[in-house]
């Protein structure tokens, strides 16, 4: 049972934040594309927080996001972006998604943990 | 006249007459150009090194080269047939034009010039070359962004970058190389980053936490993948704006990529960014350097009379920290 999914089409990235995660003692899935974020999602009760990355083949994190509250109905899990993205008007369309917050890359382990510390706290 | 104080492009100088040494090293000077030059006068020596240089800005031949008359001719087919993207610029010793020579030779060349007339050769070196402004600030933070992409995928190496060049060629270095689309109102393009499988798989082997297992080419695939979209985002955060009214309608052009000689073309004979970064690890100075080639291909579109920089922008968010929401 997982505590966060961590959703990117790079598998360096799955890789490094997942064995960061692991390391920090939070129990971690994966997924490498919006599509099989919600499948993972919807297959495993136990997430509480995504932490995504916006460009992605089949489906991107903004539209995963807006499933997720949409279609899944689903307003209790926490989302966090973590992509090179830094546009205002992404940010605001993940706003409207219920996004939580948002990291630019590249990926800084501490500040995640701080992060996650903070929402949950 | 191009802003040569930045950028600079890599010439193979196939004139070896002894007499105009000087002559080449002020032109090579004068326009920033790094000559590079065969130990031998012959055809073979020649073609090795044009086989090994796969990043140059054109070739300055002599009609006589190897002195032997007509051999610069007979080269000049060979390197044309093999690299036609190049320019040569050839060297005669009495008449600036093509005359005498065959009429299915002379499309060979970009120029013909003399050492007593040197202006036809500096035009044609700005119009082949260096016809295209890539603006300083463009060039300083692609660097800084590339830098500390690289540096963020391999943490345990040092990383140095050459001056950025500018080049003709179309040949792909190495046997793996990503590609990316660059969009925005002021220019359209590729990305592409290119390395040597084995050398770059060897470095990720040795990142920390990867002793465990035998690194493979997919994971060779998605470090330069990532690297590739950690520059596209610090390339679109800073450079691109928010371009409206672009999309749909934007045009394209096919890009043509020749696996035997692999060779790659986008329809636009303009000089390519270059830049070369070099990744050693840190605790092991012994080892030779990876070599990264990073080149930008404009091909679409390129204004830079409307290139602006939004760092102020980036900078207002550090990498890696959260923003709340």
């Amino acid at each position: 049972m997982a505590q966060i999914l961590v959703v990117d089409d790079s598998g360096t990235v799955r890789d490094e934040v997942c064995n960061f995660l692991r390391a920090n003692g939070l129990a971690v899935a994966s997924a490498m594309d919006g599509k099989d974020g919600l499948v993972k999602l919807k297959a495993d009760s136990s997430i509480k927080l995504i932490i995504s990355d916006v460009n992605m083949p089949n489906m991107d994190g903004l539209t995963m996001a807006e499933k997720i509250r949409t279609e899944l109905n689903n307003s209790a899990v926490n989302i966090i972006m973590l992509t090179t993205e830094n546009s205002p008007s992404m940010k605001e369309r993940g706003k409207a998604a219920g996004i939580k917050g948002w990291i630019v890359k590249p990926f800084n382990g501490p500040a995640v943990i701080s992060s996650i510390k903070k929402l949950s706290g | 006249m191009n802003n040569k104080n930045t950028l600079i492009s890599k010439i193979l100088v196939l004139d070896d007459g002894a007499v105009h040494l000087e002559s080449q090293k002020a032109i090579c000077e004068e326009w920033h150009l790094l000559g590079i030059k065969p130990q031998q006068g012959d055809i073979e020596a020649a073609m090795a090194i044009l086989k090994s240089n796969v990043d140059l800005g054109g070739i300055m031949l002599y009609e006589n080269y190897g002195n032997k008359t007509g051999m610069g001719l007979k080269l000049a087919r060979e390197i044309h047939n093999f690299r036609p993207e190049l320019p040569i610029f050839l060297r005669r010793d009495s008449v600036a034009d093509v005359s005498g020579l065959d009429k299915k030779d002379a499309p060979m060349f970009r120029c013909v010039y003399t050492l007593n007339d040197l202006q036809v050769l500096r035009a044609t070196l700005d119009d082949s070359i260096f016809n295209r402004i890539y603006p300083n600030d463009l060039v300083r933070g692609i660097t800084e962004m590339t830098s500390a992409a690289l540096q963020a995928l391999f943490r345990n190496c040092d990383i140095d970058v050459e001056t950025p060049y500018l080049v003709k060629d179309s040949i792909i270095y190495g046997e793996v190389f990503t590609m990316i689309a660059i969009e925005s109102n002021w220019c359209r393009g590729y990305m592409m980053l290119q390395a040597e499988e084995d050398s770059v798989l060897n470095l990720i082997s040795h990142r920390a936490g990867h002793e465990s297992r035998i690194m493979t080419f997919r994971d060779l695939n998605n470090v330069l993948g990532e690297a590739t979209n950690m520059v596209w985002g610090s390339f679109k955060n800073r450079y691109a704006g928010h371009a409206n009214g672009h999309g749909l309608m934007q045009s394209q052009v096919p890009i043509v990529i020749n696996h035997q000689h692999r060779y790659i073309s986008f329809g636009s004979e303009d000089s390519q960014l270059c830049l070369k970064y070099s990744l050693r690890e840190s605790n092991n100075v012994q080892t030779e350097p990876v070599s990264i080639y990073q080149r930008f291909v404009f091909n679409l579109n390129w204004s830079p009379d409307e290139f602006k920089d939004n760092a102020t922008m980036e900078s207002l968010l550090e990498a890696g920290e959260l923003e709340f929401f």
